[in-house]
């Protein structure tokens, strides 16, 4: 495996579209961010570890240079590069995701985390069945069961023979008159271990105008080695000599850099940029695993924003909470599709546009005019935005301890609401006495509020793990 | 130069194995990647069972259970082991209902096994997965199998631009190599590499030993053997590379070499196909009585199979009596049995072939122009179209078929092997 961690900083630039709120801008907009991501050289953090647990690390491009080092892994290391002192730490910690995923999957119907579906098999992956926050009435495909609790939580049951859809015309409510959420809020990675790379890296190290550039967009990629080239390292001895020679002489004289030719020798199977944008909006398709450069899906951000939000608004609104989707007022979720972003754009046009409210001014540290973010900012392109004159929590980066799921959610909260005198924000779906004054059961925040062990104050800042 | 305070910039949690895998040659003694893989699929077999001979009873459990019997079968390529798998499949099926990917290994193993009618069945059942790119390669490879090339190769397309993946980009490689752009199928067996990791050893060397087919069909033998160099690296100890290079060093006339392979490769994968080869080789050499015991071995093997239903024989039955008994009325009565199965160049190539060595001159003729009305530009065909063509009396044209033949591989008349 080869891992790359790409690192772009850049000016915080001025809100777009302010005024213009269109889906002609909108396009134009993502065209014009498009040409800015196409030319722009972003540094690259590459990473390979070999079998005796030795990790080379390469720094490629950076303003200093590129230079390369080996380091142990399962060890925090500080590594010396163009001066400035970066501490990595590449090996096994505790996972720090704390969703509850399954939840997630039963909100969007996705029939894999319930029923056993081979997982070539796209097309039976998102049911056609409207997505929706608390449950449809006799929805037996993905209702919670009593007497299968486990059921899309470890336990898949063989996908049922007749129509994979629903049919009613309403919630589900129990004998209390209560909904039931499709939430547990429970955290479905709880014990368990990931492999991570970690790195704290000083801003002048990854550019020359650290005062200026206060935006550094990050992401992660995944690469694996080809066959072809693992064959090409095989020793051969039955290659003649000469013609080992003139391979080698070729190589001279290739204008490729020699990690050029060895990124030649390997695959993209993942990226990782914004948190949700491959689980949420890019349906978790292989093909849309592509990082930063996602700006062919911008349309399929409308159409697939629009699609949510017509299972998610109406059970907002059921909810007793204001929405942010134009769903007309329907009193069930909705499962529709849309094949062009100009039906779907009038009724997400406010997911896209509105501001999202951070729950308090803390994340603005240093109290500059750095305006809130909008949900067609953060997803597109498909990158981490940290913004270093904040906290750098989500969206103006991503810290260990934000709830990014529960936060996702409120994109589709209409933030111009106010509950208890207060604006709704990017927090309020977490806030546990909101729950406890909503008929549902369980009465619980939809993602657990932390992690199930806690976070470090010093690097590595991921948990050891277990 | 001042720093700011530093940032967690990128926290990139991975859940991919480390462990890079091995870059090494393989050392003395050490087994070779055919025996570590054989030994890992035959532990998981193990380890999944719930007993000590009983299959596991847990769903999930079964379904890796039998997948693995199926990929020892495939790795093996032994009839028994195909056999256990079809075994385990019918079972889980019925113990578990027809889960999707039961059905899909199901359908592999009927198409596998020339049972063409069950396997569109087969697909018929996956009806509410017919836009996955499986569902339509396996149903493009039916249509192939049928005679319906044209749909066949729309639906090579079409599962490629579903899932462009190694296994669908190498099948409409064959069908370019069989229907004429042989650098186009080059190119895309080339394309199938790429997209082949590191993890897919055996499956890389199966590409490459396709690519070194193209070659030995031309009469390339330098860079047919260097394709089976490179798959003999990417994945050692694989019976199938042994059995091209045996029919290559059979090609080169280096029969002591070509002989003691073939001997290695029917020790490990004792088809009758190979049997049929190795006795095939010994009558190239003009040795009968050394090929006498393989053939009689290989055409026990085969007869074994058809006593017990299978159909997956017919074909080679029908070329085993046209060339290698060269019994006329026995190889029309298996190619009439193949025939009727499935209607495709092949088929229609080996009814006439065996129409011809059975002296029904007129009957072959008419076969086999329905097999190169095809389009196919196969050397076996065009052989066996021009010796037909010269025995009806259709010189001109059977000489014009010799001439293409030796334009399409020079040496055709080097031994080979009918696959």
């Amino acid at each position: 495996m080869l891992y790359r961690i790409k690192l772009y900083a850049s000016p915080r630039a001025a809100p777009p579209l302010k005024d213009d709120h269109s889906l002609e801008a909108l396009l134009k907009y993502f065209e014009a961010v498009k040409e800015k991501y196409l030319h722009m050289k972003p540094g690259e953090v590459r990473v390979k570890v070999d079998q005796a647990g030795h990790a080379k690390i390469d720094f490629i491009d950076f303003p200093s240079g590129t230079l390369s080092n080996t380091i142990d892994t399962n060890k925090p290391v500080s590594v010396q590069a163009g001066g400035a002192t970066i501490k990595v730490f590449v090996g096994g910690r505790d996972d720090a995701f704390f969703n509850d995923l399954p939840g997630f999957f039963r909100s969007i119907n996705y029939a894999p985390q319930f029923y056993h579906v081979p997982h070539t098999m796209t097309d039976v992956r998102e049911l056609p069945i409207p997505k929706t926050l608390i449950e449809l009435e006799g929805n037996k495909l993905f209702n919670f069961d009593p007497v299968n609790p486990k059921h899309g939580q470890g336990v898949k049951l063989d996908l049922p023979k007749g129509p994979l859809t629903w049919s009613g015309k309403s919630y589900h409510k129990d004998a209390n008159g209560n909904y039931r959420f499709v939430y547990s809020g429970k955290d479905a990675q709880a014990g368990k271990n990931i492999n991570a790379i970690i790195l704290e890296i000083p801003l002048a190290f990854i550019t020359q105008s650290p005062q200026n550039d206060r935006i550094v967009n990050a992401w992660g990629e995944s690469w694996v080695l080809k066959a072809s080239h693992k064959v090409a390292t095989i020793p051969d001895d039955r290659r003649p000599f000469m013609s080992r020679l003139t391979g080698w002489f070729t190589g001279l004289f290739s204008s490729k850099t020699g990690f050029e030719e060895e990124l030649g020798q390997y695959k993209l199977v993942d990226t990782d940029g914004q948190a949700f944008a491959d689980a949420a909006l890019n349906e978790r398709e292989d093909e849309r695993q592509i990082g930063g450069n996602n700006f062919w899906l911008a349309p399929h951000f409308v159409t697939r924003l629009a699609h949510l939000g017509w299972g998610f608004g109406p059970s907002i609104t059921a909810l007793g909470l204001r929405t942010s989707f134009d769903h007309d007022n329907s009193p069930i979720s909705v499962h529709r599709t849309y094949d062009s972003p100009i039906l779907a754009f009038p009724r997400a046009k406010k997911v896209i546009f509105q501001e999202l409210n951070m729950p308090d001014n803390k994340w603005n540290k240093k109290g500059l005019n750095i305006p809130l973010r909008r949900s067609f900012e953060i997803f597109v392109p498909n990158v981490n935005y940290i913004d270093m004159d904040t906290t750098g929590t989500w969206p103006y980066g991503r810290r260990p301890e934000d709830q990014v799921a529960t936060r996702f959610l409120s994109l589709f909260l209409d933030m111009e609401a106010e509950i208890n005198g207060k604006k709704y924000n990017i927090d309020m779906l977490g806030d546990q006495s909101l729950w406890d004054k909503v008929k549902i059961e369980p009465k619980t925040p939809p993602n657990p509020l932390k992690n199930d062990k806690p976070f470090l104050k010093q690097f590595p800042y991921l948990a050891e793990p277990w | 130069m001042r720093f700011l305070k530093p940032i967690l910039i990128a926290v990139t949690a991975i859940g991919l194995s480390f462990p890079l895998v091995s870059m090494t040659d393989r050392k003395p003694g050490a087994p070779t990647a055919y025996e570590a893989e054989l030994s890992r699929i035959q532990k998981d077999i193990s380890d999944l069972k719930d007993g000590a001979s009983s299959a596991p009873s847990d769903m999930e459990k079964a379904a890796r259970y039998v997948h693995r019997i199926y990929e020892r079968a495939l790795l093996t390529g032994s009839y028994a082991d195909l056999h256990a798998a079809q075994a385990a499949i019918d079972r889980a099926i019925g113990e578990s209902g027809p889960l999707a990917d039961l059905y899909l290994l199901k359908a592999n193993l009927d198409f596998r096994l020339h049972r063409l009618e069950k396997a569109d069945r087969d697909v018929q059942a996956l009806a509410r997965f017919a836009g996955n790119s499986q569902i339509i390669a396996l149903k493009a490879g039916i249509a192939f199998q049928q005679g319906g090339y044209e749909e066949a190769k729309k639906g090579y397309r079409l599962a490629i631009e579903k899932n462009s993946t190694w296994d669908n980009l190498a099948r409409l490689a064959y069908w370019e190599s069989k229907f004429g752009d042989i650098e186009l199928a080059d190119k895309l067996y080339g394309q199938a590499e790429n997209e082949i990791s590191a993890k897919e050893m055996r499956s890389y060397a199966w590409v490459e030993l396709e690519r070194g087919l193209l070659e030995f069909n031309r009469g390339r033998y330098q860079k047919a053997a260097a394709h089976y160099d490179q798959a003999d690296k990417a994945y050692s100890g694989y019976w199938l590379a042994d059995e091209h290079r045996a029919e290559l060093l059979g090609a080169e006339r280096k029969f002591d070499q070509a002989v003691a392979l073939y001997g290695r490769v029917v020790g490990r994968a004792p088809r009758p196909e190979f049997q049929q080869a190795l006795g095939d080789l010994f009558a190239f050499m003009g040795k009968p009585d050394q090929a006498k015991p393989w053939h009689d071995a290989a055409l026990a093997g085969y007869l074994e199979s058809t006593a017990r239903g299978e159909v997956h024989y017919y074909h080679h039955l029908a070329g085993f009596y046209a060339d290698s008994r060269q019994d006329g009325a026995e190889a029309v009565k298996w190619a009439r049995k193949d025939i009727e199965l499935r209607q495709n160049f092949l088929t229609q190539d080996a009814l006439a072939w065996a129409l011809y060595r059975n002296g029904q001159f007129a009957a072959a003729l008419e076969t086999i122009e329905k097999a190169l009305a095809s389009g196919v530009k196969d050397s076996h065909l065009f052989f066996h179209a021009a010796m037909i063509h010269l025995a009806a009396g259709r010189t001109g044209e059977g000489k014009r078929l010799l001439q293409a033949l030796s334009e399409m591989n020079p040496g055709y008349e080097n031994f080979h092997v009918h696959r």
